[in-house]
């Protein structure tokens, strides 16, 4: 598993800000995607209010969630598909591997799904014996390369055109070029093989029609129509939330998908996937298995206070817009979310605590807010994370953090509350600044753990005389000073 | 009962059997009517051209067809003039339907372009499913038709069934649509509306031209893993 701590986040940031090339990859995606997504919301029935729109349908869908979960599993029963639901992570895993030794699976090909990369699902396929190919052409690239996704629907928009020839040239023996569509087709090659001939195919789901029993698949590639299609067997993870009830549900909800993920109208496939073959058809899987994962997310559905980020359709529109994802990118935050909205989402699933730089490192700007297509109010959440962690909540497992800050903050409203405490302290630090370094007339370092403040800018002085005294005097004295 | 059923309406505070599929289930009287309501002339009048000018930016190539006749003879040049992306034997598979049939492309393709087509049973034992993989991925277009073509994004809807194969449409690296004009809706919400009306089969297939990914540099590129060519022959004129 990817894992994260508050060292390890500013290193990776860290090395991240310097990186310019990961800047130039970055840009092309805030270019290309992330400034058309609201033009485009702006064209679609109803307008500017279409975000709402899809929000009030996810907002009824979560606020029923036990509803539409058996609704759905009951569906796709019927039509002769598996419904397993998940307590963890760990127990997804154990039902896939079964399914692959019931099968005496040799080779999986995996659409991209981003929570096989939470419950951590390929190193478990690998140490069962168990060949495992990405076949989505980005997260081809990353497995290729031994890493981990860095964004939620471009996983490998952290690499240049140069260096993926240059990864073929050495993983598939192709000649280099820095061609991508010469590069898609030596992976369309390598990958129609693997796609052909495996056993198993897994992927993800972006949602799924409860009244009818299928399960929603969005993409453009047509690996995972592949991956759906071809092998005998066909499981399809789920995170409890992502489902919809109704087709009237997929209008909005898919077509504020497609233009946030991608700024298109439509993306190449919608599948509609309900089960395995039926007797009089000659293909499709034999098994059609459908697993429904809860691992923490009936925990947040229970708090109302962040029930709303279940609300996310996984589009990723927030990582193309957020100023800290695109200056840090998306291995920084060491979660398969990333971005603000893995800020929330993965602190909510592995503890507030232990992850408590993820929700520091955001602004609190709200372009998240403004390019999200269900309009899920991640800086709200943001702040909320920040106020548990400064006062605890046992609900959450969260001890306040630091007992000197919880200080610092009372003595500050203590003194900002008393003017003439204020004051008083107020000359103090006049004079007490004169002790500080200074360049251009700004200080340089500030003593103590205010430091912190100076370490990468400047801190302007104290002035002599402040806005209050100089008004009090120019209203005593009658003439300007 | 689900302990993880359970679970979620602890968390919801809710109970069971309270009544609340009404408003989950619930849809709006202008989605459930949307298929069945008559479309304006002018709109009508626009769709041929929306369906053109969509296609030209997704790199998928219209042609239209006064007749079925007219079709089949386009295909066969078309299948004439390509040449396989795997293997060199051209070999075409095509949906069992009777508009297909009506292509009578048999005898118009040269010698050397063989037409199979999707076999009709009520069953299929290991070795006819077999068979029929390698008879795909041994051909490079697959001819399909479908049930709807939405005149606003130029996408074609597949439902699966007895002689429709889901394959037909993905593994060939040419695929060619023959669709009737008076299958054409306005939009993707009136087809599901009309969808809502049916009974749904085990897979339904929304396609909006070739395959293509951007995941290099969000640089555009046709021909992903699904076909890298797309036909779309349209037959006859919306009236």
């Amino acid at each position: 598993m990817q894992s994260s701590s508050p060292l390890k986040y500013r290193e990776l940031a860290v090395g991240a800000v310097k990186d310019s090339q990961l800047h130039r990859a970055l840009g092309k995606m805030r270019d290309k995607v992330g400034r058309n997504a609201v033009n485009l919301y702006n064209q679609i029935a109803p307008g500017q209010d279409s975000r709402l729109a899809a929000k009030a349908v996810r907002s009824r869908i979560v606020d029923n969630l036990d509803v539409v979960l058996e609704t759905l599993a009951e569906n796709i029963r019927a039509r002769g598909g598996q419904v397993f639901l998940a307590d963890t992570g760990a127990d997804a895993v154990e039902y896939c591997l079964q399914v692959a030794r019931r099968h005496q699976v040799r080779r999986v090909v995996k659409g991209k799904s981003m929570l096989s990369e939470e419950i951590c699902l390929n190193p478990a396929l690998e140490a069962a014996g168990i060949e495992t190919v990405e076949t989505d052409l980005g997260e081809y690239i990353v497995q290729l390369k031994g890493e981990a996704p860095s964004h939620i629907i471009a996983p490998a928009i952290h690499y240049t055109r140069d260096q993926v020839g240059a990864l073929f040239a050495e993983k598939l023996g192709e000649p280099y070029t820095d061609d991508p569509p010469s590069l898609t087709a030596m992976a369309r090659k390598a990958l129609r093989e693997k796609m052909l001939t495996a056993d198993m195919g897994i992927s993800g789901g972006n949602t799924a029609c409860a009244e009818t029993g299928h399960v929603t698949i969005v993409s453009n590639e047509g690996n995972i129509r592949m991956t759906s299609t071809m092998p005998r067997v066909h499981i399809v993870l789920l995170g409890i939330e992502k489902i919809a009830a109704t087709l009237e549900d997929h209008d909005i909800l898919l077509r504020m998908l497609t233009r946030a993920a991608a700024g298109q109208k439509i993306s190449t496939y919608i599948s509609y996937v309900g089960g395995p073959r039926l007797t009089d058809e000659p293909d499709g899987p034999e098994e059609f298995h459908l697993v429904l994962v809860d691992n923490g997310r009936s925990r947040i559905l229970a708090d109302p206070d962040f029930r709303e980020v279940l609300h996310c359709v996984r589009c990723g529109g927030c990582l193309n817009v957020c100023p800290v994802y695109l200056n840090i990118g998306g291995h920084s935050y060491g979660s398969p979310y990333c971005g603000p909205i893995g800020a929330v989402f993965t602190p909510l699933t592995r503890g507030i605590g232990e992850c408590s730089h993820l929700c520091q490192g955001e602004t609190l700007c709200g372009a998240c807010r403004q390019v999200c297509p269900v309009d899920n109010d991640l800086p709200r959440m943001l702040s909320l994370l920040r106020a548990k962690l400064a006062d605890g909540d046992p609900k959450w497992d969260v001890r306040p953090q630091s007992r000197a800050a919880k200080l610092a903050f009372t003595a500050w409203s203590l003194v900002m509350s008393r003017r003439g405490l204020f004051d008083a302290l107020r000359g103090l630090a006049r004079l007490g600044q004169r002790l500080l370094p200074r360049r251009n007339g700004w200080i340089t370092r500030l003593p103590g753990p205010l430091g912190g403040w100076t370490r990468g800018r400047d801190f302007p002085p104290l002035a002599e005389e402040s806005f209050g005294e100089r008004w009090a005097r120019r209203n005593r004295d009658g003439r300007d000073a | 009962m689900n302990p993880i059923i359970e679970r979620v309406r602890k968390a919801l505070g809710v109970q069971a059997g309270d009544g609340r599929e009404r408003i989950v289930f619930a849809k709006s009287e202008g989605f459930v009517n949307c298929a069945e309501a008559p479309v304006p002339a002018e709109e009508r009048a626009g769709w041929m051209d929306s369906i053109r000018a969509e296609a030209k930016a997704l790199n998928l190539q219209v042609h239209e067809c006064p007749d079925p006749a007219a079709c089949g003879a386009a295909i066969a040049a078309l299948a004439a003039e390509r040449t396989p992306e795997w293997g060199t034997a051209k070999q075409i598979m095509r949906w069992s339907d009777p508009l297909l049939e009506s292509l009578v492309l048999e005898k118009l393709l040269p010698a050397d372009i063989a037409v199979k087509v999707v076999p009709e049973a009520e069953g299929f034992g290991e070795s006819e499913r077999q068979d029929f993989r390698r008879e795909v991925i041994a051909s490079y277009i697959g001819i399909t038709t479908a049930d709807y073509l939405l005149a606003d994004t130029a996408s074609i809807v597949l439902l699966g069934g007895k002689g429709r194969a889901r394959s037909v449409s993905l593994v060939p690296s040419i695929h060619i649509a023959v669709v009737p004009a008076e299958r054409i809706v306005g939009s993707y919400r009136r087809m599901l509306s009309s969808l809502n009306a049916r009974t749904l089969p085990s897979n339904v297939t929304v396609i909006t031209g070739p395959s293509k990914t951007a995941d290099i540099e969000a640089t555009l590129v046709h021909g992903a893993h699904g076909p890298r060519e797309m036909h779309l022959f349209v037959v006859g004129a919306v009236e």
